[in-house]
C-alpha cells in the first residue's frame, strides 16, 4: 500500500495536473468577471465550479483504470458515443435553430463533444491494432475515414459546423502520425479543394456564410457579427500591456463582447489582464500541449500515444480556434477555448481528456 | 494483465513528435505575434474605440427665441417639458427595463414599443442618447428623478416646447414647427441638424429659422465599468472633439403684427367661414395684421400631427392650409379700378370731369357687357362712388392695356412685395403680348376686363393693401415689414429694421387726391357702394368695394350638391384706408364666396378699422371729416 502510495506521487504528473488546474482556476475567475454585467448569467461561474468538481472526479477515474482497459472496449465507448448522437435527433433540445443538446433534468448533456473522446479512441484501438511500417494508402484510410465519416454527418445534421470541423481536425492530427503515401496526401488534398465550393453552397447555413464573408470583409459590415468580432478586437487591443484590472474591462462590463461566457471569454481576459495575461494563458495553453505531445512520445504502446496525441489534437484545434477567433485571425465559429469557457459537455470532455493523458502518462513506467 | 492486448510497437509515430510540437509552437508564435500587435502597437487606436464606447454624450438643448407682437405679447414661446432620454448601451436588458417599465407606470403596449425601439438603435448610436418618452407626467418624473442613480442609462431632460399663445389666429404668418425628416437632414446636416430636431416649416418660424434656432450644445462624460459617471475620467477622453460646448439660444423677434388686431378681425369675420385681411400701416409698411381664415392650431401642427388630421385639413374644402393673404392670388375686381382712374388722370388720357352714359350695358360688336345697373350720365368721382364699369370700359379703351399695366406694374402688381415668408405669389398684369401667346391674338376685350380687375388680372391680398398704402400716403410704396427687431433673450436689441421704401410712384399728388376723394365717397356718399356699410359717427373711412368672379365649379364628387352653390358665389372684396382725412392704415378684406363687396366685405373692414382705430390712443385724426388730400386736390 504504501509502496502504491509512494508509486502513486512519483508516477504523478504533476506539470500536467498544475497547468490544468491553473487553467481552470483562472477560467473560472474570468467567468465570475465576465458574467458579472448580465444579470441572470451571474451565477454561471458557480455551475462551472460544479462541472470542474464533477469532471475532475471522472478525470480521477479515467486515470485510475489502466488505459488498455479503454483500448479493449474501445467499440463500446465508441458505439455510446454514436447512440448518445442519435438520442440527440430523438430527445433533442433546440436552441437558435440546431438541436446539439439532450435533457436529463437539470442535466443538459451535449454529446457531440463526448464524441471527440470516442474518436480519439476509436483511432486509436484501430491504429494500435493495425500497426504498419510503410506507407499507408487510400484504401487503407477506409476504415479510420468511417469512425470519422458516422459521427461526424450526424454533427453536421445537427447542424453543428464547429464541432463537426473539430472532428475531421483531431481526425487529420492524428493521421498525421502514421505514414502516409505522398500520393495519397496529394489526392485528398484535392478532394478536399475540389469540394470546397459544394461545401459553400450546399453545406454552409445562410448565417455561416454571412460570418465568413463578414470576416473577410469586416468593413462592408459593421453590425451584428461583424460588430461583435470588431469589438473583440477593441477589447483585446484596449488592454494594453498591463490590463484595465479585474471586473474593470469597459468592453466587457458594458457588454460589447457577444457570449462572453462562452465564446469570447478569452477577450475578457485579455482586455482585463492585458498582454501580461495573455502571454501567460498562451503559455499554459502551449504547455499543456507540447507536455501532452511530449506524454505520447513516451507512451509504451501505439494506443497510448495516439490517445495522448488525440487529446493534444483536441486541446490545440479548440484553443487555436477559439483565440484566433477572438483575436480577428479566424472567423466567428462557436468553438469553445478548452476550461476557460462556461459549458458542461465541454469541461467534462476536456476533463477525460487530462485523465486520459494523466493515465497514459502514468502507465508509461510499467512493463 | 494477460487479457489485455500485447504493447504495440510505437516505432512508426517516433519522428513525427518534433514535427507536430514545432507546429504547435509556430501557431502559438502566430498569436503571440498577433497579441503584441494588437496590445502594444494597436493599443492606442483601440483604447480610443473603447473609450468612445463608453462616452455618453448628453444633449444641452438650445432654447430657441420668442415671437412677440409689436406691443410686446407672447405669440410663440416655450414651455419646460420633461423627456426622457435612454442610453441604450448602458440598459442592462434584464433589470432595467422592468425597472423603467414600473417607475414609469408603463402598459404592456408602451413596454413592447419602448422595447422594440430600443433594439433598432444600430450599434453605432447605442452610446448616444435616444429621446424615448417626451413630454412625461409629473408622477413619472419624479419616480425617475428620486432612482437617478440605479439607472445611469436613463436622464430625464428639461426640453423646451414650443407653444403659441394665439393657437389658430395668425397661423399662417407665424408658422409651425416640425420635426426633420430624413431628406431634410441630407440637406440641413451641414448646418448641425440631426434626426429629433425640430425646424421651422411655415410663416416666420421657417423664414427666421436661423435667428430662432440657437445652437445646441452637448456634453461629454465617461462612464466606468460599472456605467456610473466617472467625472475623473473627463478629461482623459481627448479626442478631436471638445468636452463639453454651451448652449446658445436662439434671438427674439419683436413683430409688427398687433395681435389685439388680430383677435378684432376674428370677431369681424365672425360668420363668414372663408376670406382673409391684410391691414398695413401707411406710413411705415409695417403689417400690423395678416389673417388667413380658416386656420389650424399652431400647437397642434407642432406637436406629433396624425396623418389623418392632416389629411382633413387637406381635403377642408376652405384651404385651411392655405395662407389666403399673400400665397392665393385673386382676381381683383372692382378694387382695382383706382388703377385704371390713376393712369387716365396722370397721362391726362380723359378728362375727370367728361361725362359717361351708363346704360346699364356697353355694346361691344355682337358682345353686350353688362354693368350693376344703369348709372346715367357719370363722371370719374361718380364712377369710382358706384363702381361704373361702363365709364371704366369708356375710359379703358381710351387708356390701353399696356399703360394701365405700367401703372399697375409701378403701384407694385405682378411682382412679389418681398415680405419674405410663405413663398407669395407674384399675382399677374396680363400683357398684349401675352394675350397674343396665350389666346392667338388680342382682343380689346382684354383690356376692358383689366381695367375692372376681372379677366386674367390676379393680385395678392397683401399687394393690394401695399398698393391703396401707397394711395393713401402720397405715392410711397413700401417693403411690408413684418419683423421690428431682434433681440438676445435678456433683451438686449441685436438689430433693429426701420421702414424700407421700394419706389415711389410717378403720379401727381393732386391725382391721387383726386382718386381719394373718390373713394371717401364710396363710403360716405350716400350713392357709395359702402355707404350701407359706414359706421355713422365713427372713424371716417375710404376705400372701394370689389366683387371678383369666381370660375364655375363642378361639385367635387362625393360633395353635397346644396353646397355647390356655395363655392360659384363671387368673392366680396373692400381695400382701402382710416381715418380718411389723416390715413394710419390701409386695410384689404377678401370674404371668399361672400357674394357682393359693399355688402359682405366692407361691414367687415368698417368693423375692424372702427374698432382697432378708436383703440389706438393719442390719435388725433380719428375723427373728422373730409379727407385733406381731397380738399387741396382741384375738385
Amino acid at each position: 500500500m504504501a509502496a502504491l502510495v509512494r508509486g502513486l506521487r512519483d508516477q504523478f504528473d504533476w506539470p500536467l495536473f498544475v497547468s490544468a488546474a491553473a487553467i481552470a482556476v483562472i477560467g473560472v475567475v474570468n467567468l465570475y468577471s465576465a458574467t458579472s454585467a448580465s444579470g441572470a448569467r451571474s451565477d454561471i461561474y458557480i455551475q462551472q465550479i460544479y462541472w470542474l468538481t464533477l469532471g475532475a472526479g471522472v478525470a480521477v477515474l479515467v486515470a485510475a483504470v489502466d488505459y488498455r482497459h479503454f483500448e479493449r472496449h474501445g467499440w463500446v465507448a465508441y458505439g455510446v458515443g454514436i447512440v448518445l448522437l442519435l438520442l440527440v435527433f430523438l430527445l433533442g433540445k433546440s436552441i437558435r435553430g440546431s438541436t446539439r443538446w439532450i435533457t436529463f433534468g437539470d442535466f443538459t448533456l451535449q454529446p457531440s463533444e463526448l464524441m471527440k473522446i470516442c474518436i480519439i479512441i476509436a483511432l486509436a484501438k484501430y491504429l494500435h491494432n493495425d500497426p504498419k511500417t510503410e506507407g499507408r494508402t487510400l484504401k487503407d484510410l477506409v476504415i479510420p475515414g468511417l469512425i470519422l465519416a458516422v459521427p461526424m454527418s450526424l454533427i453536421l445534421l445537427q447542424p453543428d459546423l464547429g464541432t463537426a470541423m473539430i472532428c475531421a481536425c483531431i481526425f487529420g492530427t492524428i493521421m498525421m502520425l502514421t505514414k502516409l503515401k505522398l500520393r495519397s496526401l496529394f489526392t485528398l488534398a484535392a478532394a478536399f479543394v475540389l469540394s470546397a465550393p459544394l461545401t459553400w453552397t450546399y453545406l454552409l447555413k445562410e448565417y455561416q456564410r454571412d460570418r465568413l464573408t463578414a470576416f473577410l470583409h469586416p468593413e462592408q459590415d459593421l453590425l451584428d457579427t461583424g460588430w461583435h468580432a470588431h469589438q473583440s478586437l477593441v477589447a483585446i487591443g484596449s488592454g494594453g500591456i498591463w490590463g484595465k484590472g479585474f471586473m474593470q474591462g469597459t468592453q466587457n462590463q458594458h457588454r460589447f463582447l457577444p457570449d462572453q461566457h462562452s465564446d469570447f471569454p478569452f477577450a475578457v481576459w485579455a482586455e482585463e489582464q492585458g498582454m501580461v495575461g495573455v502571454a501567460l494563458m498562451l503559455g499554459l495553453y502551449l504547455f499543456v500541449i507540447i507536455w501532452a505531445l511530449k506524454i505520447a512520445s513516451q507512451a509504451k504502446d501505439r494506443f497510448g500515444a495516439v490517445t495522448a496525441v488525440g487529446v493534444a489534437a483536441l486541446l490545440f484545434w479548440h484553443s487555436v480556434i477559439n483565440i484566433g477567433m477572438v483575436m480577428g485571425l479566424l472567423p466567428v465559429v462557436g468553438v469553445t477555448l478548452p476550461l476557460f469557457s462556461y459549458g458542461g459537455s465541454s469541461v467534462l470532455t476536456v476533463m477525460i481528456g487530462v485523465g486520459l493523458l494523466m493515465n497514459v502518462s502514468m502507465r508509461r513506467f510499467h512493463f | 494483465m494477460t487479457l489485455l492486448s500485447q504493447r504495440r510497437e510505437v516505432g512508426e509515430f517516433k519522428k513525427r513528435y518534433k514535427w507536430m510540437a514545432l507546429v504547435v509552437l509556430l501557431i502559438f508564435g502566430v498569436l503571440g505575434v498577433r497579441a503584441v500587435l494588437l496590445q502594444i502597437v494597436d493599443h492606442e487606436h483601440y483604447a480610443a474605440i473603447a473609450r468612445e464606447n463608453i462616452t455618453k454624450t448628453i444633449v444641452l438643448p438650445a432654447t430657441r427665441g420668442i415671437i412677440r407682437d409689436t406691443t410686446g405679447r407672447l405669440i410663440a414661446s416655450n414651455e419646460p417639458v420633461y423627456n426622457v432620454y435612454v442610453t441604450p448601451q448602458l440598459i442592462r436588458p434584464e433589470t432595467d427595463l422592468d425597472r423603467i417599465s414600473e417607475l414609469m407606470a408603463l402598459d404592456e403596449e408602451q413596454r413592447s414599443s419602448f422595447e422594440e425601439r430600443l433594439q433598432k438603435v444600430p450599434p453605432s448610436r447605442r452610446t448616444h442618447q435616444i429621446e424615448m418618452f417626451s413630454g412625461i407626467a409629473r408622477e413619472q418624473l419624479a419616480a425617475l428623478e428620486t432612482h437617478a442613480r440605479e439607472l445611469p442609462g436613463v436622464d430625464v431632460v428639461a426640453v423646451p416646447m414650443r407653444t403659441y399663445a394665439y393657437g389658430s389666429l395668425g397661423a399662417h404668418a407665424v408658422g409651425y414647427l416640425n420635426e426633420v425628416s430624413a431628406e431634410d437632414l441630407e440637406r440641413l446636416a451641414e448646418q448641425g441638424y440631426v434626426a429629433g430636431d425640430r425646424v421651422g416649416r411655415t410663416g416666420l418660424e421657417s423664414a427666421w429659422e436661423s435667428y430662432l434656432r440657437g445652437r445646441r450644445g452637448y456634453r461629454r462624460v465617461l462612464v466606468d465599468a460599472r456605467g456610473s459617471l466617472a467625472e475623473d475620467l473627463e478629461t482623459e477622453v481627448g479626442g478631436d472633439q471638445p468636452m463639453r460646448r454651451d448652449p446658445v439660444p436662439g434671438r427674439d423677434i419683436s413683430l409688427t403684427l398687433d395681435m389685439e388686431l388680430m383677435r378684432t378681425i376674428e370677431r369681424a369675420f365672425r360668420g363668414h367661414p372663408s376670406g382673409a385681411a391684410v391691414v398695413v400701416d401707411v406710413r411705415t409698411g409695417r403689417v400690423r395684421a395678416l389673417y388667413s381664415k380658416p386656420a389650424y392650431d399652431l400647437n397642434e401642427l407642432s406637436g406629433r400631427l396624425t396623418d389623418s388630421r392632416y389629411a382633413e385639413l387637406e381635403d377642408n374644402p376652405f384651404r385651411p392650409l392655405i395662407d389666403k393673404t399673400l400665397y392665393e392670388s385673386y382676381f381683383p375686381g372692382s378694387t382695382f379700378k383706382p388703377m385704371a382712374a390713376i393712369a387716365a388722370l396722370q397721362d391726362s388720357v380723359v378728362d375727370p370731369s367728361a361725362r359717361v352714359n351708363c346704360p346699364g350695358f356697353l355694346q361691344i360688336g355682337r358682345d353686350r357687357k353688362r354693368c350693376s345697373t344703369a348709372h346715367g350720365d357719370v363722371d370719374m368721382r361718380r364712377a369710382i362712388v358706384q363702381s361704373c364699369n361702363v365709364y371704366f370700359w369708356t375710359t379703358a379703351m381710351a387708356v390701353g392695356l399696356e399703360r394701365l399695366n405700367r401703372f399697375g406694374h409701378d403701384f407694385g402688381f405682378g411682382q412679389r412685395t418681398g415680405i419674405g415668408i410663405n413663398s407669395e405669389a407674384s399675382g399677374f398684369l396680363p400683357s398684349r403680348a401675352w394675350y397674343t401667346e396665350h389666346f392667338g391674338r388680342f382682343r380689346v376685350g382684354y383690356t376692358l376686363d383689366a381695367a375692372i380687375g376681372q379677366g386674367n388680372t390676379r393680385t395678392t391680398l397683401l399687394q393690394l393693401a401695399m398698393a391703396y398704402a401707397a394711395i393713401a400716403n402720397g405715392g410711397t410704396i413700401f417693403v411690408p415689414q413684418l419683423v421690428e427687431r431682434v433681440s438676445s433673450p435678456d433683451g438686449e436689441v441685436i438689430e433693429e429694421f426701420g421702414p424700407r421704401v421700394r419706389r415711389r410712384v410717378s403720379v401727381d399728388r393732386q391725382h391721387l387726391a383726386y382718386v381719394v376723394d373718390g373713394l371717401y365717397g364710396v363710403v360716405n356718399d350716400p350713392s357709395g357702394t359702402a355707404y350701407d356699410a359706414r359706421i355713422a359717427g365713427g372713424v371716417p373711412v375710404a376705400g372701394k368695394t370689389g366683387t371678383a368672379q369666381v370660375a364655375r365649379r363642378a361639385p367635387r364628387p362625393g360633395e353635397d350638391p346644396n353646397r355647390a352653390w356655395y363655392f360659384n358665389r363671387d368673392h366680396a372684396w373692400f381695400a382701402g384706408f382710416a381715418p380718411a382725412g389723416a390715413p394710419q392704415v390701409a386695410i384689404v378684406v377678401l370674404v371668399e364666396h361672400g357674394g357682393g363687396g359693399g355688402r359682405y366685405a366692407a361691414p367687415v373692414a368698417m368693423q375692424i378699422l372702427q374698432e382697432y382705430l378708436s383703440a389706438q390712443e393719442g390719435t388725433s385724426a380719428t375723427t373728422g371729416t373730409g379727407p385733406v388730400l381731397a380738399r387741396t386736390g382741384g375738385q
